[in-house]
């Protein structure tokens, strides 16, 4: 009788992703309040009100959030108060965790959003959308870095984001 | 014709190979439904395979075939596709079975597949944050300290070097956590993990309190249990505080206070918890002066301190309400000083700061 030698099968380490899919709310035509979120990273507030003077005459309302932890349950219905909700800042790796997911907590809230993260962060940023199910997530990308910068080299940054802004909000 | 025949009937009854029919090139046709003999895969080939799709840790691993996979799930309560939870970022979904195969991996014995499992459970409770620990640029890393009879029973090291080598089941747990957090978590280094120098923490990070030694009762029982558990706790390396020549348990603490009392730790700005591992020499001295647990713990927190300038230069803004008289505690409450005695002979603590207000730890009974 022949005898063949078979390597034993060896399992997979990796973990099944989830696959749910979460839509994302359309922008309004027109908005009136704009809740600014600021999860006080260095630039974050110089960013959100560089974005606000462009946004001209609307109503604001201004959220400070954590950086790298969850917004609070009345921060969250607070900034849901609006018709378009900005986070500020994903420019490491807990902040940018927790500006997607907060925006996306958002968006189950029916707030559309726009999350801005460094060129750095962006990558995962994206790729941590998508692992919730929103692919589409609507980001901008400010230049990294922008902690330890000077008020006019992070404006200067934030200017080059409001053409990107314009085009996402279809503002003429 | 006779002559095949008689070829054919050889070989039915020989159901083999010989050398003679091998030298003519005419194999045997009946090769396959011979006997299958399994062996183990070559250790160093699924090694390197592994490494090569970036499923280890750098370290060679133990091939999860499913016979190994098996026997640690025989040491579960739970069946093999429980889902335990998903874990951020990716959002792997951590079944036993996938816990099982990465504790394989990491050399664990199927004995402590109860430590790995609830460890897995308790990270994914929503206040010890893993979305923020995995992926922040900071380093912290996931320590383990277990509690109750299964220390003894499956040979966890709270003793000498109780946070280094040497202990199979120390190494072994540690590693298995992180090798979840590669593979199903998905925090692998520059993709799902952005420490921007990562820790030698992140390998392995797990030990057992000395409950025989310490004078003022284990972690579990101050946490309400008096079963096995396991706590989990998002903090930095260890950093160790020497102090031989104290002799009042006030100059004692205040050595650790100062060791701990750093400029740069995340509870500098958002203040949190703190990991003290306090040495069964240093806990005897304070406890012989009349020093209770809550006694320590409450002389920490009143006196580890940073100045508010100094405090306030780390990544979230420190808030206002933390600044007492231009200092800020970098903790929230007595509660905040996690303390537990675990090590060998010496005049030696270990402190590892937290990763501030953004993680608090869990304790998971089992």
């Amino acid at each position: 009788m022949s005898v063949k030698l078979v390597e034993r099968e060896v399992l997979s380490p990796l973990g099944d992703k989830e696959t749910k899919k979460q839509n994302l709310n359309p922008f309004p035509d027109d908005f009136e309040t704009v809740a600014l979120l600021d999860n006080t990273k260095p630039g974050a507030d110089v960013i959100l009100e560089i974005l606000k003077d462009f946004l001209g005459k609307r109503k604001f309302l201004d959220v400070k959030k954590p950086a790298g932890a969850p917004a609070t349950s009345e921060q969250l219905k607070k900034a849901a108060h609006s018709d378009l909700a900005i986070l500020a800042l994903g420019d490491c790796g807990s902040c940018t965790s927790w500006v997607v997911l907060d925006a996306i907590r958002l968006e189950y809230m029916g707030t559309p959003t726009i999350s801005i993260c460094s060129d750095d962060f962006i990558p995962f940023a994206r790729e941590l959308a998508s692992s919730h199910g929103s692919n589409d997530l609507r980001m901008l990308e400010v230049q990294h870095p922008i902690a330890g910068l000077s008020h006019d080299e992070i404006e200067y940054k934030s200017l080059k984001i409001i053409p990107a802004l314009r085009y996402l909000l279809q503002i003429p | 014709m006779a002559g095949k025949e008689n070829k054919i009937n050889f070989k039915n009854q020989t159901c083999g190979c010989l050398i003679d029919d091998l030298l003519r090139g005419e194999y045997c046709r009946e090769k396959d439904d011979g006997e299958n003999i399994l062996i183990n895969p070559e250790a160093e080939k699924i090694s390197h395979q592994f490494y090569l799709r970036h499923l280890t840790d750098g370290l060679p691993i133990i091939p999860p075939t499913k016979e190994r996979v098996l026997k640690f799930l025989e040491n579960s309560n739970r069946k093999g596709d429980d889902l335990i939870a998903a874990l951020p970022p990716r959002m792997g979904k951590a079944t036993v079975e996938k816990i099982a195969v990465n504790a394989v991996m990491a050399g664990c014995l199927p004995a402590f597949m109860p430590v790995v499992e609830n460890s897995i459970n308790g990270l994914s409770m929503e206040w010890f944050n893993l979305a923020g620990l995995n992926a922040t640029t900071h380093p912290v890393a996931i320590c383990t300290i277990v509690n109750g009879p299964t220390i003894k029973e499956i040979g966890l090291n709270s003793g000498v070097g109780c946070l280094g080598p040497g202990s199979l089941a120390n190494a072994t747990i540690g590693r298995a956590i992180r090798l979840c957090m590669l593979n199903i978590a998905g925090a692998v280094p520059g993709v799902g993990d952005h420490a921007t120098h990562g820790s030698p923490a992140k390998y392995s990070y797990s030990f057992a309190e000395a409950e025989e030694e310490t004078p003022w009762g284990p972690l579990n029982v101050e946490r309400g249990f008096k079963c096995n558990t396991v706590t989990l706790m998002g903090v930095e390396g260890p950093h160790n505080v020497n102090d031989h020549r104290s002799t009042t348990a006030e100059d004692l603490l205040d050595t650790i206070a100062h060791t701990a009392s750093t400029a740069g730790c995340n509870n500098s700005h958002v203040p949190g918890e703190i990991l003290v591992v306090m040495s069964p020499e240093h806990s005897w001295a304070l406890e012989k002066q009349g020093w209770t647990k809550n006694d320590v713990k409450d002389y920490l927190h009143q006196n580890m301190t940073v100045p508010v300038q100094l405090g306030d230069r780390g990544g979230r803004k420190l808030d206002s309400k933390w600044d007492i008289n231009g200092k800020v505690r970098i903790t929230r409450s007595s509660e905040d000083v996690v303390l537990v005695v675990a090590g060998g002979p010496g005049r030696h603590t270990m402190i590892a700061p937290g990763f501030g207000a953004g993680s608090q730890s869990v304790t998971v009974p089992f």
